[in-house]
């Protein structure tokens, strides 16, 4: 230790580099507190805010002065008369002045009148994220069309949006080069003609599951500009749709037309024309044949990375075309192709050397020999998606584990020659993140091991349904895998109390599934949530031994729970509410056949919560003997029901 | 990386350097521009003379002119000079103060920017007691305003 302090070394503007070089999340925290010239650092130097509690909010927006992003998704009870309190001294409003991206996704609760403050409150804004805000109508499109800057914009799933109010985006927001209306579904074409006309700088326009015609298309392919086109699920859009994009979009990089049902291989060859540059092409779920003509058609895009012909029926020598025309291929996806064989993938990863993404569910024919040559031939591999692909043993995981030592992903779902030797050779893969061994019955907790040993940066695990994991698996899994996140045990009916406890020492644990685990009681769910203080996401389906004192636990330790489902659980009033009024983040919950909850119990618990729940599943049931005031209040916040 | 408009020969012309405790340094030009303070020097052809570096003591210029002679070698590969780097600044608290006040006074960017990166990795995964206790920092905040910034950071900011 030097008897020099740092701070007499370092002038502010180096510790700014010092900060900035910092990295992680944790660590800007923990420098905020070491000193107060730290924390001055981080109040200029911090760009984006993304805030988890209302009562903070005022505070942390008057002292960071620099912020050029800001996101209030996961903040409770963001609504019209909190935000023109936050506006209404003009002493408050610096951090509006430098302010380009506002993300407001699931807001429900703001309204037309709060938005419109809030977006004329801040001059640079450029991007806004408004997306599943399933009440915004009209008023708030016009809201949104005061931010005359504005060039990104994401709209999905905002379900009251019709023509009229994409008309008067399209009217005021005239620089727009992003914007998605998926899932928008009163827009027609008349919306989408328009906006053509009046944004002419769109780069990136995502029409997935509208009700659009062709029509919409003659008008889309008038934007000189575009680059991006998504239209997934377009189901009224046909060939001479696609016609009308024949050498129009000279810039077009990338086209999603997946779930398109009208289209057909004729279509697609007339977006391949005038399209050299095209980068991606998804053409999933709607095609169900592909002569070798069109694929021939994909040998002069020189740079096409990405192919997604999911669904369609191929034969070896359309594999052979691609192999020969695609060599810069890096994603190819296969998912429930007809006709997939071994001879076809090695026809293929002979040719696209290059591949990291290959998606081959439901691909039953493939056998070790085809993953042996992808493996050997494709050592770049990143993720591989094998689900359903039973003929798969432990020599194919044993030439995965030899030569695509990048592997990141990988989905053995449902593949039932997955066994504990196969696991042994999978783990020579030591950078895997993400391992679904779904439905894999005979792995147990041996195999389970060797994956705890060695693939210690796993963050995702799902072991649904794999009835030979037990308390030891988990027990090898906590000590190796400190950064798991996502974790699913559903129905592993092996895992006692003495796991969970286990389960508790995952400090990085988020996400937990543990549907029908009959054996757990609330000793096990206590130690779950003492020891993992991030849980946000639980679902406790069917664990019908967990009663009050494990959900006391739970809304005790809890306090980041998000997300949560007690569907048959033994809960009763007291921890129904406990849980639905201490846990103050909670916005998502399913509270389905909770036979020892009243209806009183109901309705207090909705109460303790109407201020911040966002979605909610009950009974139907409830719905006539739940107290319309209630049912009222929730539905004014932005509360969205369903009913089982 | 910053080089006088002529290739890299030896032009012959070098720099006088004399640093804080008396001791003088001679260093080819197109070494010594490294630092952006003598790049303009050089430039405004005011190189005549030993130059004065009072706040640079002579143990410390060695070092830095040390770094520069082999940053400016044109035949040293990039993996060579990432290793050079990592044992360069692998040096104890005294010293890499030395080494970032010298850097910072002399404007040389890319040591500067090494220097910087080392502190932030000192600072990596430790606890705000054991940085303070590491780069010798007083707390100067009351128990309640530290008790504040912690609740901000566990309630109020999300990753």
């Amino acid at each position: 230790m030097s008897p020099i302090s740092l701070l007499s070394v370092l002038t502010e503007d180096l510790l700014v580099r010092v900060y900035t070089r910092l990295g992680s999340d944790s660590d800007r925290k923990t420098w905020r507190i070491v000193c107060k010239n730290f924390l001055r650092v981080d109040l200029v130097t911090r760009r984006s805010l993304r805030i988890l509690r209302f009562e903070f909010l005022q505070r942390l927006l008057f002292k960071y002065t620099n912020l050029d992003s800001l996101d209030l998704s996961v903040c409770p009870r963001i609504e019209d008369g909190a935000i023109s309190l936050l506006l209404s001294r003009p002493e408050w409003l610096n951090w509006t002045r430098c302010l380009t991206r506002l993300t407001l996704s699931g807001a429900t609760g703001l309204r037309h009148s709060g938005l419109e403050l809030l977006l004329r409150a801040c001059p640079r804004l450029e991007a806004v994220d408004v997306s599943y805000c399933w009440g915004y109508g009209d008023m708030e499109a016009s809201a949104i069309s005061c931010a005359k800057g504005l060039r990104e914009l994401r709209m999905d799933k905002c379900l009251g949006v019709t023509d009229v109010g994409l008309a008067k985006i399209a009217v005021g927001c005239g620089k727009l080069e992003r914007l998605s209306l998926k899932w928008c579904m009163e827009i027609s074409d008349l919306g989408v003609d328009l906006l053509c006309k009046k944004c002419l700088d769109l780069k990136s326009l995502d029409v997935s599951y509208l009700k659009l015609t062709s029509e919409s298309l003659r008008s889309i392919a008038s934007l000189p500009k575009l680059e991006v086109l998504a239209m997934s699920g377009c189901a009224f859009v046909d060939d001479v749709g696609l016609q009308f994009l024949e050498n129009r979009c000279p810039l077009l990089q990338v086209i999603d037309i997946s779930r398109c049902e009208f289209l057909t291989y004729s279509g697609l060859q007339s977006v391949a024309r005038g399209h050299n540059g095209l980068l991606q092409l998804n053409a999933g779920c709607c095609l169900s044949r592909l002569p070798a003509t069109v694929l021939h058609c994909l040998k002069d895009m020189k740079n096409l990375n990405t192919i997604r012909i999911d669904g369609a029926r191929v034969s070896d020598s359309s594999l052979e075309i691609i192999s020969s025309n695609c060599k810069s291929l890096v994603e190819i996806g296969l998912s429930k192709c007809v006709g997939v064989t071994d001879m076809g993938i090695m026809q293929l990863v002979s040719g696209c050397v290059d591949l990291k993404i290959v998606n081959l569910t439901c691909c039953r024919s493939i056998t070790d020999a085809a993953i042996s040559a992808l493996a050997k031939s494709c050592w770049k591999l990143v993720c591989l998606k094998l689900e359903s692909c039973d003929k798969v043993t432990e020599k194919s995981l044993n030439q995965l584990g030899s030569c695509c030592l990048g592997l990141e992903e990988i989905d053995l779902t449902d593949c039932s020659g997955v066994d504990d030797k196969g696991l042994k050779y999978l783990s020579g893969c030591s950078e895997l993140l993400c391992l679904k061994l779904g439905l894999c019955t005979n792995i147990s907790d041996k195999g389970l091991a060797y994956i705890a040993c060695n693939c210690t940066r796993i963050s995702e695990l799902d072991l649904y349904r794999c009835t030979g994991i037990g308390d030891d698996g988990l027990a090898a899994l906590t000590n190796g895998c400190k950064k798991l996140m996502k974790l699913n045990l559903s129905y592993c009916n092996g895992v006692t109390d003495r796991g969970m406890h286990y389960i508790g020492h995952l400090k990085e644990l988020s996400d937990l599934e543990m549907r029908g685990l009959i054996n757990i009681t609330s000793v096990g769910l206590t130690a779950v949530a003492a020891g993992c203080k991030r849980l946000a996401e639980l679902d406790l389906k069917h664990c019908e031994r967990i009663d009050d004192s494990g959900f006391w636990a739970l809304a005790y330790y809890s306090r980041n729970m998000r997300q949560i489902n007690m569907s048959y659980c033994a809960v009763s009033d007291v921890g129904l509410c406990m849980v639905m009024g201490n846990l103050t983040r909670l916005q998502d919950a399913k509270l389905v056949h909770l036979t020892k909850v009243t209806v009183k119990g109901f309705e207090l618990a909705l109460r303790a919560c109407s201020v911040r729940i966002r979605k909610l599943k009950l009974n139907s049931r409830l719905r006539l003997v739940l107290s319309s005031e209630t049912l009222e209040t929730l539905h004014a916040r932005g509360c969205m029901f369903r009913w089982d | 990386m910053s080089s006088s408009s002529s290739p890299m020969q030896s032009t012959g012309r070098k720099l006088k350097l004399k640093s804080k405790d008396d001791e003088t340094f001679e260093v080819e030009e197109a070494v010594a521009v490294k630092s952006q303070i003598f790049k303009y020097m050089v430039e405004d052809g005011v190189s005549n003379g030993p130059i004065p570096l009072p706040n640079v003591n002579g143990k410390t210029l060695a070092r830095v002119l040390q770094w520069c002679q082999k940053h400016a070698d044109p035949t040293i590969t990039e993996d060579e000079l990432n290793k050079y780097d990592a044992g360069f600044i692998d040096v104890d608290q005294a010293v890499l103060y030395d080494l970032l006040m010298a850097a910072n006074y002399l404007n040389i960017e890319e040591l500067l920017k090494l220097a910087c990166m080392r502190v932030a990795d000192m600072i990596k995964g430790k606890s705000p007691d054991e940085i303070r206790r590491t780069f010798n920092i007083k707390n100067d905040f009351t128990p309640e305003e530290e008790e504040e910034v912690r609740k901000e950071n566990a309630w109020a900011l999300g990753p």
